[in-house]
């Protein structure tokens, strides 16, 4: 399924999906909430490059339509322009479940900067405390730093 | 030198030092208040060009009183400085919409906006994202002709970004004030000959042809300070007032929706937001993200100007 070249939505397995692209006016996300089973999707949001305005709007109304359909929404692999917008907009968020996310982390000793998978469930009594988990740089095994305020980046996790 | 002079209304005596010295290299003359009531006598006595104030005043009970004593000695412009206010009174500030020129930072960033703003002013020389880098930087320039355009110069951008070594952080946020500030000129800026904004519910994903006269520029660099991207339109429709309420919008937080929220957007992912208008003429918008600093650096606001062609 694409819309351009810019959005495509795969199948990886039943009721899992996953977002890859840009997700603007052209990205269709209504078809979604129709791919769940027994009530639950999966959305692997790690392939998101972009989203814009629009794109938030259309994200805004595929929780509400998800929401009309009782499908409960989890989603993986959040990228950090998503995880920017669930922290700038709160109706974003919706209901969904966030299970692992992309987080910014940079490393004091080498200088080196990367976006690292965050596991929430495993995390979960470290990320309610609104700490970062700890994480080693790949190029020269030092601890990196959480690079972000962790009450800003985390934001989205608290439920209003 | 000129007797013009610039006021400076500010409680606190190291910042009055700070700004004075900054604002004293423009060759003005630099009167001082300690608060709001001798400010306004200042005002009568030397009509200031500009003032600088402190957000307190912004938000004091007088605040009305001391805008009108300034606009009618014909002061040019009010720059607001966040001083020893918290980043968190900036919506208080924006809701008040009344604050063209609000600068948050401290030093040294501080002296940069400062004295740029200031000169802008005093000049009446206002456009041209080449004011806010060093010398020596040559701007990449495109042009958009149709709708579809905006995609890949948003690409170009982030490539570009990308390219020269910044973070996947810095060029993200390139990208989404690039889309939404070249939407917002093929999309929002078009008005026809009533002032109709004959463009603005046209359904955003059908391709739009732009005429001669509606073609966008886009421009763009990097000084090692600043990622500086700068959107011109040809019909100078955006104004003082729809930006304020953009930028002052409580709900994009909540509703991300209405219109405005990709002005509102755009201010959250950058540092310095500047609005450069020309009635009926010209618009240029440019946002300003600071690559020096790491995130954990960052203020959670950012300054914004708006500055009108008289």
């Amino acid at each position: 399924m694409t819309s351009g070249n810019r959005f495509r939505i795969e199948e990886r397995g039943p009721a899992q999906v996953a977002l890859i692209g840009v997700i603007d006016e052209n990205a269709d996300l209504t078809t979604l909430p129709a791919m769940a089973q027994r009530g639950m999707l999966q959305l692997d949001l790690g392939g998101v490059t972009f989203i814009n305005s629009l794109g938030v709007r259309d994200w805004i109304r595929l929780q509400a339509a998800a929401q009309a359909a009782r499908v409960s929404l989890e989603l993986c692999n959040v990228a950090e322009p998503i995880i920017h917008q669930l922290n700038m907009i709160i109706a974003t968020r919706g209901t969904a479940k966030v299970t692992s996310f992309f987080a910014p982390y940079a490393c004091d000793n080498c200088g080196r900067e990367d976006s690292l998978i965050v596991d929430a469930v495993a995390h979960a009594a470290t990320l309610a405390r609104g700490q970062a988990p700890a994480m080693v740089c790949k190029e020269c095994g030092a601890a990196m730093a959480f690079n972000d305020f962790p009450e800003r980046y985390l934001a989205f996790l608290q439920r209003d | 030198m000129s007797e013009s002079s610039i006021l400076i209304v500010h409680p606190d005596r190291k910042t009055q030092r700070v700004v004075q010295r900054i604002l004293g290299a423009t060759g003005y003359r630099v009167n001082i208040a300690d608060d709001i009531e001798q400010a306004i006598r200042l005002i009568g006595h030397h009509a200031p060009v500009l003032v600088v104030v402190d957000g307190s005043v912004v938000l004091s009970d007088r605040a009305e009183a001391f805008f009108d004593a300034a606009e009618a000695r014909g002061t040019e412009a009010c720059m607001t400085l966040l001083g020893n206010m918290n980043a968190d009174d900036v919506p208080k500030i924006l809701m008040r919409g009344a604050v063209t020129n609000l600068l948050v930072h401290q030093m040294p960033t501080l002296a940069e906006e400062l004295t740029i703003t200031a000169h802008k002013l005093l000049r009446r020389d206002l456009f041209g994202l080449d004011k806010y880098l060093l010398w020596g930087v040559d701007p990449r320039t495109a042009e958009l002709k149709q709708g579809s355009d905006r995609a890949g110069l948003v690409e170009q951008v982030a490539n570009d970004l990308r390219s020269a070594g910044q973070s996947p952080r810095v060029s993200s946020m390139a990208m989404l004030v690039t889309d939404e500030l070249l939407s917002n000129a093929v999309h929002n800026a078009p008005v026809d000959a009533n002032g109709n904004h004959f463009r603005r519910d046209w359904p955003r994903d059908q391709e739009v042809q732009l005429l001669p006269n509606e073609t966008v520029k886009l421009r763009w660099a990097c000084d090692a300070r600043y990622v500086a991207i700068e959107v011109n339109d040809s019909f100078g429709s955006l104004d003082r007032k729809t930006i304020l309420h953009a930028l002052g919008k409580n709900d994009v937080r909540e509703s991300g929706g209405g219109a405005g929220m990709g002005l509102a957007l755009t201010y959250r992912s950058c540092d310095h937001l500047v609005f450069n208008l020309s009635p009926g003429r010209k618009t240029e918008i440019i946002a300003l993200i600071d690559v020096r600093q790491s995130p954990t650096e960052r203020l959670p606001a950012s300054s914004y100007n708006v500055f009108v062609e008289r």
